[in-house]
């Protein structure tokens, strides 16, 4: 299979995405692949923060001004993405006040509003603050949902006749070498797609199509070395990880910064219904595969305890780790990953390493996406021979052309009010579209209020790919996270898919809340996981179900049913059910029980 | 005049002119800063949970990578002791009832106990339950949007779903707190249903008027055209009766006796009547002050307010909060002196032990909560009653009829489903038969609310065919409204438990 484009992106994070909007409004034709979901990478994994610049007024004051622009934008063309929350940088009485003093200054040198609160001011906005804070500066920090962010992205860019591929792993870069000259361009990419084109099925045939492209955009994040590497060229990225936790409920409804010289966990940011934790940074050697350690998440809450004591006793989802793309231009030799700047880099191959046809973009932060997606796309665009302007600071995405009407959500859909409100907070301008269905529209995911017509609708463009429906949706990111309602989304998917790929389907979503589970399993989140493990084996016989584990059932071991009662007359018959009289049920019937 | 009570005996003084005086009192200290102590249910014992550290995990380990169940394996385990499961809600604004509830939520698992339990669940589909009512909604609001959703006024504040969770998420306070907010925020105040709300939650006001002129006002609200009209303006159900106001208070009856008659100094009780009591069924109030004498207790009948009950039902919590701060002031006062609390109404014990700990930061409030009981509980706990009982001198086989018990929820919340059948059970040819545990379906002000009347009698059947079912045909429970209920259902005469007690014991009392 085979295909042409004008630019191929490589990476669905925030930065590819952003690229393939702001290429595809200037008319350029774009193809972007991502190996996974979008926001598969580090966008999916990271802290939620629309910095104000705040934390970078003293250290990095160029950076701080770009946030803050970027801050103004995104609040406006993203506001279903963003909320606007506030931010305090909060001073203990062991934190220095030349600090303080000092932050302030930066933060209007920087053109970052400020506002000074008193210890008291500030408990009065956030009542769980400690007791003994003695200072706050206010800064309009906010929260941000980057799988939304993402998602609106690629919507756009679809909308301006892009095609995004996602399950789509570049597994070589085209190289043409004309021989005798010491030129190499970059002509395309070798695309496995894990199943098939188009909206994931899981099942499909694995299929590689070679996509041949006038440019090829690298905005693969941590593993951009390792396309560099199939181009030939040097592309130096450090990853650095960082852990972040989860907790409940919000704690806060403010972004929580300590004010003092930057550090390891020292915010906490409200993120929907939770507030999470963070975060560390450390160097590793390979974006994938690292160590997650305890001792991370120890120190998240050492340190932020002291901010928001109650943080000690509260309930903890999950832990994650991302890893930063951070950057050194040759030759710096910074030692500490803290040190490395944040700034973003645009490696033009040509120049640089003499292979035409191929930029790497590396380093920089979620916040600031639109500025680099922007200073990229005039890039290319002067490669490609194309003049148009970007627009991405003034159209709205999609989702955020209007905001979401509440007023009326509740009588017109007829749901309840915090359902409502959750909802069209989520979908933005988009609530009418999605919810004015006249199917039923039962609540699936109860933690965090998704309904029927939600979910039907990310899966329209999710296919049978659930952790992409649940980064859509929010499903099963609560706290029971997926034990009540994972086979609820399951069921959505039949009948338009069938049996053997909602099962597959199923299972992922479960492996992937495990997997972030695990890492903060005590208190009542274990509880909740005992629980939500004896449901799914006593209901859906999960753990050992014989029709996916082609043992033999043991007939034996089951209930020979009420005594006088003549048990075993039917060979296929297991009274799963807890001694049904037998012959009521096979063993390869494979119906999900509902609830 | 003895003990303590009250000096002037105007009753006046206890109902209107006492909101204006405290308003400004015992309120004041709630600042930004001070935390409620909530303090119920320090026995919830959640095994300690400390962190489990989980070393070097690969980042793409599957469901069964090697998770490591070592405790103590590497750093970190313990290094984040959590005292206890408690959170501490802490009241966002001074002055206010808005409480930051969302910690709450962290102990719910989501396991719908409470669901299962709840009796207007169980008969109306349209109610969400208490699982998304309390710890759901609570989760999902924010600071600046504090709306409840409507269902909240279908909830009967029966406190079923609080006594059944598994994990002491606390759904009272929830409940007490998102309707609090309901009605302050959603309610114009000028809706009829918040008319209706002022109205059945401040029945001392009611009382007082109806006592001044019982004939009078019993013959109004008895009276059809009137009850229609109620109905129609204010939907207040004309399917029930009003309840009869009695010709002489509990109070005045006490002062004209000359308050009490035995003195004590180590055997003391202050009684907390309560409205109804006071009003509408004195014989109960008389019934705790004859049988605790004769067991050698002075009894003191402080000025009192109502406990607030119907108002935590009706989101009422300002006027709960003023008659609360009266209460508690006034009990302390006694309870210093060593007096321990005592109710007759299970409703109003369950305020004072939970409800009031849970909602208000009033000086005193968990003294008072740790020392107040119910009548009989208490008299079970200091006296042998069961032997007491057995000894009676009077012959109640000839004078007794046998009785269809029903346990009230707020007597099931407090442990105390199975005590009167116990003392029945030692009365000498008297049957007292358990109606079963479903809810008697009023709820205080619930059932009378017209669009809540058909929820719950359906709510109520139960009860009723249980009731009829029995071979007794006289009801008996501790708490005026299911009383009302028992009788409106099934016709039958309905006593309380402490109105068997003093026929046993005392061989007082209104004829059976
Ligand atoms: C712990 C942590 C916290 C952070 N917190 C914040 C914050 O609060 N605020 C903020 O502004 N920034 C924050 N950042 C920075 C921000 O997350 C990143 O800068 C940003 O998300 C990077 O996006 P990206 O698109 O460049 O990279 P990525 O999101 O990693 O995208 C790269 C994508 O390329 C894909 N890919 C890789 N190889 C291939 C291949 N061969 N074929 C196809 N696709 C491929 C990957 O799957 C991935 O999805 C944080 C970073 C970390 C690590
Ligand atoms: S019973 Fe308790 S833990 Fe279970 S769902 Fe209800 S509130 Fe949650
Ligand atoms: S208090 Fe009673 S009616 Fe209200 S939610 Fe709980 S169980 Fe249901």
């Amino acid at each position: 299979m085979e295909s042409n484009t004008g630019a191929l992106v490589i990476g669905g994070g925030s930065t590819g995405t952003g690229v393939a909007r702001d290429l595809a409004m200037r008319g350029v034709d774009v193809t972007l692949v991502e190996k996974g979901n979008l926001t598969h990478g580090t966008t999916g994994r990271m802290h939620g923060l629309l910095h104000s610049g705040g934390r970078y007024a003293v250290s990095d004051q160029p950076s701080a001004v770009e946030c803050i622009e970027e801050n103004r934008i995104l609040r406006d063309i993203a506001s279903h993405c963003v909320e606007e929350t506030g931010g305090l940088f909060v001073k203990r009485p062991e934190d220095t006040e030349e600090y303080f003093e000092t932050k302030l200054e930066g933060c209007q040198e920087c053109g970052i509003p400020t506002e000074v609160l008193s210890g008291a001011e500030a408990r009065e906005m956030e009542p769980y603050l400690a007791q003994d804070v003695d200072r706050a500066i206010r800064v309009p920090d906010g929260a941000i949902d980057p799988f939304r962010l993402c998602v609106a992205n690629a919507e756009s860019a679809t909308n301006h006749g892009a095609r995004i591929e996602t399950h789509a792993e570049v597994v070589d870069l085209l190289v043409d070498e004309p021989a005798g000259t010491d030129e190499a361009a970059v002509v395309g990419a070798e695309i496995r797609h894990e199943s098939g084109t188009g909206s994931r099925t899981h099942g499909e045939q694995t299929e590689i199509e070679t996509i041949y492209a006038d440019h090829v955009i690298n905005a693969a994040g941590a593993w951009a070395g390792q396309l560099g590497d199939l181009a030939g060229v040097d592309v130096a990225v450090q990853p650095a990880k960082g852990a972040m936790t989860v907790t409940n409920v919000r704690q806060v409804d403010t972004v929580i910064n300590r004010c003092r010289p930057k550090g390891d966990a020292d915010i906490l940011v409200p993120h929907e219904t939770t507030a999470i934790l963070g975060t560390t940074d450390e160097a590793v050697d390979d974006p994938e595969h690292y160590p997650e350690e305890q001792r991370e998440v120890d120190l998240l809450f050492e340190q932020l305890t002291d901010l928001v004591p109650i943080l000690e006793d509260a309930r903890t989802l999950r832990t994650f780790w991302g890893v930063r793309p951070l950057y050194e231009p040759p030759g710096t030799g910074t030692q500490d990953t803290g040190d490395i700047t944040r700034d973003f880099f645009l490696l033009d191959h040509a120049d640089r390493d003499g292979v035409t046809g191929f930029t790497s973009i590396v380093g920089g932060k979620f916040t600031t996406y639109r500025a680099m997606a922007e200073e990229i796309s005039d890039h290319v665009c002067d490669r490609l021979g194309v003049s148009a302007d970007c627009r991405t600071a003034d159209v709205p995405l999609p989702g955020s052309e209007s905001p979401g009407r509440l007023d009326d959500a509740m009588d017109r859909y007829g749901l309840r009010s915090p359902i409502a409100r959750r909802s069209a907070e989520r979908l933005g301008s988009k609530t009418e579209a999605v919810l004015g269905t006249d199917e039923p529209n039962p609540v699936v995911c109860e933690c965090e209020a998704v309904t029927r017509a939600e979910l039907q609708n990310a899966i329209e463009s999710a296919g049978s790919d659930l952790n992409d429906v649940r980064i859509r949706t929010r499903a099963s990111m609560g706290n029971c996270q997926g034990g009540i309602c994972a086979h609820r989304m399951a069921a959505e998917l039949s009948p338009e898919y069938e049996s053997p790929t909602v099962r597959a389907a199923h299972d992922e979503l479960l492996q992937e809340r495990w997997k972030g589970e695990r890492h903060a399993l005590w208190g009542e989140q274990l509880a909740q996981a005992a629980l939500n493990y004896a449901l799914h084996a006593t209901t859906m016989n999960l753990d050992r179900d014989p029709a996916r584990t082609d043992d033999d059932p043991e007939y034996a071991a089951f209930d020979t049913g009420p005594p006088g009662h003549t048990a075993g007359t039917g060979d296929t018959t297991a009274a799963a059910d807890g001694g049904r009289p037998t012959g009521s049920r096979s063993a390869d019937e494979e119906g999900h029980d509902g609830d | 005049m003895f003990g303590h009570a009250p000096d002037d005996g105007d009753e006046s003084d206890e109902t209107e002119s006492s909101c204006g005086c405290e308003a400004g009192s015992g309120e004041s200290d709630g600042s930004a800063e001070s935390r409620s102590t909530s303090e119920v249910r320090s026995d919830g014992g959640e095994p300690s949970d400390e962190r489990r550290p989980t070393s070097e995990l690969c980042s793409d380990g599957g469901i069964d990578a090697d998770v490591p169940g070592d405790p103590g394996s590497a750093g970190g385990a313990g290094s984040h002791p959590s005292s206890d499961d408690e959170f501490e809600p802490v009241q966002v604004f001074p002055d206010s009832t808005e409480q930051d509830l969302r910690p709450g939520a962290d102990s719910c698992y989501k396991c719908s106990t409470c669901d299962t339990n709840c009796p207007v669940a169980e008969v109306d589909d349209e109610f969400p339950g208490p699982k998304f009512q309390g710890p759901e909604q609570w989760r999902l609001s924010r600071d600046d949007a504090p709306e409840i959703d409507d269902s909240i006024d279908k909830c009967s504040n029966c406190m079923r779903c609080d006594h059944a969770c598994p994990t002491d998420v606390p759904l009272s306070q929830m409940h007490n707190t998102a309707r609090g907010r309901y009605v302050d925020d959603q309610l114009s105040k000028l809706s009829i249903q918040y008319l209706r709300k002022k109205i059945l939650s401040n029945y001392g006001r009611l009382g007082r008027l109806g006592s001044l002129f019982p004939r009078t006002t019993n013959f109004v609200m008895g009276n059809r055209a009137v009850r229609w009209i109620t109905d129609r303006t204010l939907g207040i159900t004309d399917e029930r009766e009003f309840p009869e106001f009695a010709t002489q208070t509990f109070r005045s009856w006490w002062d004209e006796r000359g308050g009490a008659q035995v003195q004590s100094e180590d055997r003391r009780v202050a009684y907390f009547h309560g409205d109804y009591a006071n009003y509408n069924t004195p014989e109960v109030g008389k019934a705790l002050v004859r049988v605790f004498e004769s067991f050698g207790y002075e009894v003191a009948v402080p000025r009192q307010r109502c406990s607030g009950t119907p108002m935590f039902a009706n989101g009422m919590l300002d006027d709960a909060r003023r008659a609360a701060t009266v209460n508690v002031t006034e009990f302390d006062a006694l309870i210093e002196e060593g007096y321990d609390v005592v109710c007759s109404c299970t409703s109003c014990s369950m305020a004072l032990r939970q409800e009031y700990p849970e909602l208000f930061d009033i000086d005193g409030t968990e003294r008072v909560a740790a020392n107040t009981y119910d009548a009989v509980e208490y008299l079970r706990i200091h006296e042998d009653l069961r032997e007491e009982l057995a000894d009676a001198e009077t012959d109640a086989d000839d004078e007794l009829p046998d009785l269809a018990y029903h346990a009230p929820c707020h007597a099931r919340n407090q442990g105390l489903a199975e005590q009167a059948l116990e003392v029945g059970d030692a009365v000498e040819g008297v049957d007292v038969d358990d109606v079963g545990d479903s809810c008697s379906g009023i709820s205080g002000t619930y059932g009378w609310k017209s669009k809540h009347y058909d929820t719950s009698m359906a709510i109520g059947d139960e009860m009723f065919d249980h009731m009829e079912d029995s071979e007794a045909e006289t009801g008996m429970t501790e708490c005026p409204t299911c009383a009302m209920q028992m009788e409106h259902g099934t016709g039958y005469d309905v006593r309380h438990t402490l109105e068997l007690l003093e026929a046993t014991l005392v061989g007082e009392g209104e004829a059976w």
